[in-house]
């Protein structure tokens, strides 16, 4: 039905538990971060690294996972907090990062400010 | 208690920085081109949009016989704005609905979720929500007065329903005091819940 990756992508999170932040029928980032991450996975699963599907069901998972250890007013609701999660679980499910290498970067990137 | 207030700013700085060292390792893999988020993103943020609803419905307020054409063949009509991103499928089988004094015109949608993306952007959160879709058939003066749209007695209420073979959309009144604007400020106060019918188009604040 869609003939655009991107809006087909976009549609299939909408009315479900994983619905990206919108409003006024634009996708909704507070930061800069949001909006490349969220082009980030989307980019990566239209090049065909990963079926969009199987990302969202890691977005899921991390999501409920979220709704289950929340005590009341400790850790607050972050949709692209649980959606950078997300992200890097399936592109280390498909070996595209090697277990540790994101942790080496964050730290090259922390020593070279 | 400096910790207690920094706390949710540094978890963002954590996500953040987490982002900034995922996108610096894919693009060193070379699996991620440096241009390609924004390059998926503009599909969103410049191709297909409420933007481009909201040019439509300012070309029919300034240009009647535009109007006309549109409320006559919706799909002919948007194609003589050359959008980029009106050849999907979803641009297709549009219908225009104008409101006027005497009728004012709601979209819902009873089956699916039949949104008209590339005009109105993505839908809101309640679209889907069966009870929206519900009441919004069986009682829409009800609906509409409580989206802050009471709707006077004597107007005529019609509610089309979206389908995959007809995705509806509003053309709102004409705000007053708007003659002096352009074509591009008058797109400006046009919003995908006024193209839906269940808000209006308000008057421009004085400059």
């Amino acid at each position: 039905m869609f003939t655009r990756f991107e809006e087909y992508a976009a549609t299939q999170m909408l009315g479900q538990p994983d619905s990206p932040p919108r409003s006024e029928g634009k996708l909704f980032f507070s930061e800069e971060w949001q909006r490349t991450v969220f082009g980030m996975a989307l980019a990566l699963s239209k090049e065909g690294y990963f079926e969009w599907d199987d990302f969202r069901q890691n977005l899921i998972n991390t999501i409920t996972a979220w709704e289950k250890d929340a005590c009341a007013g400790d850790t607050k609701w972050d949709y692209y907090e649980r959606y950078t999660l997300a992200l890097i679980a399936i592109l280390e499910q498909r070996r595209i990062l090697e277990p540790g290498e994101m942790a080496r970067q964050m730290v090259a990137d922390e020593t070279s400010k | 208690m400096a910790e207690l207030f920094d706390y949710d700013e540094s978890r963002e700085a954590v996500s953040a920085a987490k982002v900034r060292a995922l996108e610096a390792l894919l693009i060193k893999k070379g699996v991620l081109g440096s241009d390609s988020v924004d390059a998926v993103l503009s599909h969103f943020e410049t191709v297909a949009g409420p933007f481009n609803g909201a040019r439509i419905v300012a070309r029919a307020w300034l240009d009647s016989a535009y109007k006309c054409r549109l409320l006559e063949d919706t799909p002919k009509a948007i194609a003589e704005l050359n959008f980029p991103g009106m050849n999907g499928a979803e641009g297709e089988h549009m219908k225009a609905v104008a409101n006027s004094e005497s009728v004012h015109n709601l979209v819902i949608c009873t089956l699916c979720s039949c949104y008209p993306w590339p005009m109105l952007g993505l839908p809101p959160y309640w679209y889907k929500d069966p009870v929206f879709r519900s009441r919004g058939v069986r009682e829409p003066r009800a609906v509409l007065r409580e989206f802050g749209v009471p709707i006077s007695a004597d107007k005529e209420v019609r509610v089309w329903d979206s389908s995959a073979q007809i995705r509806w959309f509003v053309i709102p009144e004409r705000p007053a005091h708007s003659e002096h604007l352009t074509e591009t400020q008058l797109a400006a106060l046009v919003t995908p819940e006024a193209m839906m019918g269940v808000a209006l188009v308000p008057a421009p604040t004085a400059a």
